[in-house]
């Protein structure tokens, strides 16, 4: 029996604690099925099996919690770890750019990694964490982007509440294109703009 | 330009290439993964039903296939009154069954329960026995 297959069962068996702990462990980083389970509450809810209201509350608080000790941890222990390396091996300026890239696209990214691009999510929450993102800031868009995830992914199994493991792997994969598209555009652009300038500098 | 093109992509460095390999990487796992999930979204529009999953209660396959839920219970030989909210693994294990016998077992009373055959009737005796 698979890992995502006995999730899923403790989530019929057990209900809003199952649920807590995938989501919360998901946003941390752990490879658990946190939308699977989001897509099949929806389904649950359209049954009469469990209601909304709590199943958007708990899934919101258990994914907010969980970004929140990926913050909390990369801040006052990563932060601390990565300024004693650059110290040693050097680095810090590159630290302080980071920190400012940070600070100005730090919003956004958030919240599009939160419910559109979800396999950054927790990796954003670590690099927001040793940027020194200002924690307030990073609450507002981390609740903003994570009640919007859970509201899409359970709304998306209330309308196909008869294929919760055909949307969700298909919403699994739409992320990976996503991000992998983004990634792919800003690589090309950047190949474009090294061969423009180099054509400049030969004509 | 052609040949100015060719000589700059000539004049490549490690650090060039290293980018132009990560770029080719990303756009072919993202056309993979585009791929993969046309293929998915065509599946599934042929095919109605979606795979029975372990971790899948009877009430989520009946409602999944949709036919009464006490066609299933009767199939698999369990009391229909309480909702049965163990997913059909545990069933499984509990029955000495394996989950391809549960599949099996399910996927022939969908079959019967579905046009041009009628769903059976509820068992009468199998609801005296589960009720106290």
């Amino acid at each position: 029996m698979s890992l995502t297959d006995q999730l899923l069962a403790a989530f019929l068996l057990y209900g809003m604690p199952a649920l807590f702990g995938v989501t919360m462990f998901s946003s941390i980083g752990a490879p658990l099925p946190a939308s699977l389970m989001l897509v099949a509450a929806g389904s649950f809810v359209e049954q009469g099996e469990m209601k909304l209201w709590p199943v958007i509350i708990v899934a919101s608080t258990a994914s907010v919690l969980g970004d929140l000790i990926g913050y909390g941890v990369a801040r006052w222990v990563g932060r601390r770890l990565v300024k004693r390396i650059s110290r040693k091996i050097g680095g810090e300026a590159k630290i302080k750019k980071t920190e400012a890239l940070a600070k100005r696209w730090g919003g956004p990214g958030i919240f599009f990694s939160r419910w559109l691009v979800t396999p950054l999510g927790p990796w954003l929450n670590v690099t927001s964490g040793i940027a020194d993102y200002p924690w307030r800031h990073f609450i507002l868009w981390d609740v903003l982007g994570e009640v919007l995830w859970v509201v899409l992914y359970v709304m998306l199994g209330y309308i196909f509440s008869e294929r919760v493991q055909s949307i969700a792997e298909v919403l699994g994969n739409l992320a990976w294109v996503i991000l992998g598209f983004i990634v792919a555009v800003i690589l090309g652009w950047k190949i474009m703009q090294y061969l423009r300038s180099q054509n400049s500098v030969n004509a | 330009m052609r040949s100015r093109f060719i000589s700059t992509v000539r004049k490549f460095r490690r650090q060039q290439w290293l980018v132009v390999a990560m770029f080719l990487l990303i756009a072919g796992f993202t056309a993979f993964k585009a791929v993969h999930m046309a293929r998915k979204v065509i599946y599934w529009q042929a095919h109605s039903d979606e795979p029975i999953h372990g971790w899948m209660n009877v009430g989520y396959v009946a409602h999944s296939y949709r036919v009464p839920p006490y066609v299933l219970y009767q199939a698999l030989g369990l009391p229909k009154q309480q909702p049965n909210k163990r997913p059909l693994r545990q069933i499984a294990n509990m029955q000495h069954r394996s989950m391809d016998e549960i599949k099996s077992v399910l996927q022939n009373a969908i079959i019967h329960a579905r046009p041009p055959y009628p769903p059976p009737l509820p068992d009468q005796n199998s609801d005296q026995e589960a009720s106290p």
